[in-house]
């Protein structure tokens, strides 16, 4: 296709002329789960990256009710020695 | 009765002996204080992700158990007198959080009902506004 016939939006600025961004969504609301347990660490491993901070949710898309849940859930098991509290 | 949580890790240094041991006696002491011992998990040794009183190992234990408040402040108590814990936490179980099949359910539900009545509420309305 070449450049010009892509559908342009005009208002938007930089890379978002380009890319639509892609559709976030949570991903405990999807598997329908209420509760974290601070015990699965697989699962909290992918909300906190290479330096062991929490994701904020801006960027991974969970919802509010279950960013809390997570949040609570990273604090204990650092507690535990699951997980670090920094990391570098 | 609530459901508490506690888990515990062990120091490594403990043979298995004493470790096998020392999970038994805080077991009694679930059911002295009239506790129900609901679950017991042992995940064994494992690497801390830092370093908890120069060990770079220990022991985790979990228990599960139905009861008052005071089982989980005579464990904490012994874990406390204890060299052999090096960490410990007591989580109360939210009863609300187990309810995820249930959930799906009480949603499919929900849907159904949401979709059969629907067109035959639909041209009330509109009469009662008629009337008027």
């Amino acid at each position: 296709m070449p450049r010009d016939d892509r559908p342009e939006r005009s208002e938007r600025g930089g890379y978002r002329k380009y890319f639509a961004p892609k559709r976030k969504f949570c991903r405990f609301c999807q598997r329908d789960i209420r509760g974290i347990d601070y015990k699965a660490v697989e699962i909290l491993k992918k909300y906190i990256p290479d330096r062991g901070k929490i994701t904020p949710r801006r960027i991974t898309g969970t919802c509010a009710f279950h960013q809390r849940k997570l949040a609570l859930a990273v604090k204990r098991a650092r507690l535990m020695a699951l997980l670090p509290y920094v990391e570098d | 009765m609530r459901q508490y949580e506690t888990g515990f890790v062990l120091s490594p240094a403990l043979s298995e002996e004493e470790t096998t041991q020392f999970i038994q006696q805080m077991a009694e002491i679930v059911a002295q204080k009239k506790g129900r011992l609901v679950k017991q998990d042992i995940w064994g040794k494992r690497r801390l992700a830092f370093p908890i009183k120069r060990f770079q190992e220990g022991v985790y234990v979990f228990f599960t158990y139905d009861g008052g408040g005071d089982v989980s402040t005579e464990l904490e108590r012994r874990f406390k007198q204890s060299d052999a814990v090096i960490r410990f936490m007591t989580v109360l179980k939210d009863p609300r959080d187990l309810g995820r099949r249930k959930n799906r359910k009480k949603r499919a539900e929900e849907a159904a009902q949401a979709a059969a009545p629907a067109p035959v509420e639909a041209p009330a309305p509109a009469e009662v506004k008629e009337e008027k």
